[in-house]
């Protein structure tokens, strides 16, 4: 028997078609369409950084890649794929959407004056005055410019500084130099993923 | 890598996917007539498996022709009084050809699965499942597997899964094969077709109305799979919910995209 080309029933459903690719009517399933709203997400594969175990997750973002839309972290979850998670995370790491979206999250500097109880808002530019001040006051009363033996050390040894593991790379970059040139010697960054 | 993969039905009996069927059916009015006609083919499917599994299956259709013929007669004569006038006429053409057409017409797809034909695929799924099941590999026909197709029968997937299992939190992702219903890994940030991994290319469509179901769409390849997320909704049957989720398919091509493997309704 001669195969007809129908008999293949070569599916062709292409743009705004009326009926399946094997004759369904999918006017009704067309028109359900146009009442659903759609929204585009993407995942990205990422690492946790909140300790050195370095566990992989996944990122939901949710934007139509517009110019004018700005994307959205709506979820994230550990990386089923991840040879050393296998899609688990730890309670922290489960809450990383909370690091990304915060209504908690402070937006301004504050201070706790020495003997308070509470923290309180201070401008911008009060604040680097501040911090350069005290920062300037205690690094000329605690500078060692020599040990014991009479050796060329150059340390800060009044001032420490210690980073947040949700800190980047470039910020820890300018962490390091700032604290080197200040000769401060205790100095943590948690950068271990 | 050793691929850990599933054989056989492991996403429900067949009367488990007839009796989602008709749940969806009744629960949503535009895809019911696609779901009624699906509940139907199911049916017949249930039956040609009942009667595969009491037959001695070789492995070879060739050999294996005289058991599954009657039961693809059973499907045809049923599927032109209750299905579509397009598949009615195709079926009026084949049985004209006699027997020898029917066997030419499974032939013919069994060798190469071609996505977008009905008759080989409807009769022929429950003919490879229960191979699958006897862990007997389909001697007549080339097996080139690969991550994208299914480890066991080579066949493309029909559809994408999240879902627990395992030594797995979360949504592990499983591709389902379109013929024997195998299963087996894949990872999550990956197109099922082209196998892009940049995910400013890969994009997720989904919408609340269906809720776990989405689009996983690739902007190089142009495809698609519908992904059903048993993490969402764990009484959900991939297989049924895919074809329910029909409106996903629509709106999708609608934008360009093309679906890797078309499903028994021809969407």
């Amino acid at each position: 028997m001669a195969i007809s080309r129908r008999v293949f029933l070569k599916g062709s459903l292409t743009g705004a078609a009326t009926l399946s690719a094997f004759g369904f009517d999918i006017a009704p399933i067309a028109a359900q369409a146009r009442t659903l709203k759609i929204s585009r997400t993407s995942e990205t594969r990422s690492t946790c950084p909140y300790c050195s175990v370095s566990c992989g997750v996944i990122i939901h973002t949710l934007g139509d890649k517009a110019k004018n839309a700005v994307p959205q972290v709506v979820h994230v979850e550990g990386d089923p794929d991840h040879p050393i998670n296998r899609g688990t995370l730890c309670p922290k790491g489960a809450s990383l959407e909370q690091d990304i979206l915060n209504d908690r999250r402070l937006l301004k500097p504050q201070v706790r004056r020495p003997g308070s109880t509470r923290w309180d808002d201070i401008g911008w530019d009060q604040a680097i005055d501040e911090i350069g001040r005290w920062v300037k006051k205690t690094r000329d009363a605690t500078f060692v410019e020599k040990d014991a033996r009479g050796r060329t050390v150059n340390r800060c040894e009044g001032i420490a500084w210690t980073g947040g593991c949700t800190d980047t790379n470039e910020f820890n970059y300018l962490v390091v130099k700032t604290m080197r040139s200040l000769g401060v010697c205790y100095l943590e960054n948690q950068a271990r993923v | 890598m050793a691929v850990n993969f599933q054989a056989g039905p492991d996403q429900g009996s067949w009367q488990r996917r007839i009796d989602r069927a008709a749940q969806l059916a009744a629960e949503d009015e535009a895809t019911r007539p696609l779901l009624v006609f699906y509940g139907q083919l199911l049916g017949l499917q249930r039956d040609t498996y009942d009667t595969l599994r009491k037959a001695p299956l070789s492995g070879s259709l060739e050999r294996d022709l005289d058991v599954v013929r009657p039961c693809a007669s059973a499907i045809l004569s049923a599927v032109r009084t209750t299905g579509p006038a397009l598949l009615a006429d195709e079926i009026q053409e084949i049985v004209a050809g006699g027997d020898s057409a029917i066997d030419q017409l499974l032939l013919e797809w069994w060798r190469t699965l071609a996505a977008n034909q009905f008759f080989g695929k409807v009769v022929l799924q429950p003919y490879a499942q229960r191979l699958a099941e006897l862990s007997r590999r389909p001697l007549d026909r080339e097996l080139y597997t690969n991550e994208f197709r299914c480890p066991f029968c080579a066949g493309p997937p029909q559809l994408s899964m999240l879902q627990r299992g395992g030594e797995l939190e979360g949504g592990g992702r499983a591709l389902l094969c379109a013929t024997c219903f195998t299963s087996w890994p894949f990872r999550r940030v990956r197109c099922v077709s082209c196998g892009e991994e940049d995910e400013h290319r890969l994009a997720y469509f989904h919408s609340r109305a269906l809720d776990h179901l989405r689009v996983d769409a690739c902007d190089v390849c142009r495809r698609y799979v519908k992904t059903i997320d048993l993490t969402r909704l764990g009484v959900a049957v991939p297989l049924v919910d895919e074809v329910a989720g029909a409106a996903l398919d629509v709106w999708a091509r609608e934008r360009g995209y093309e679906k890797l493997e078309l499903n028994l309704v021809g969407l």
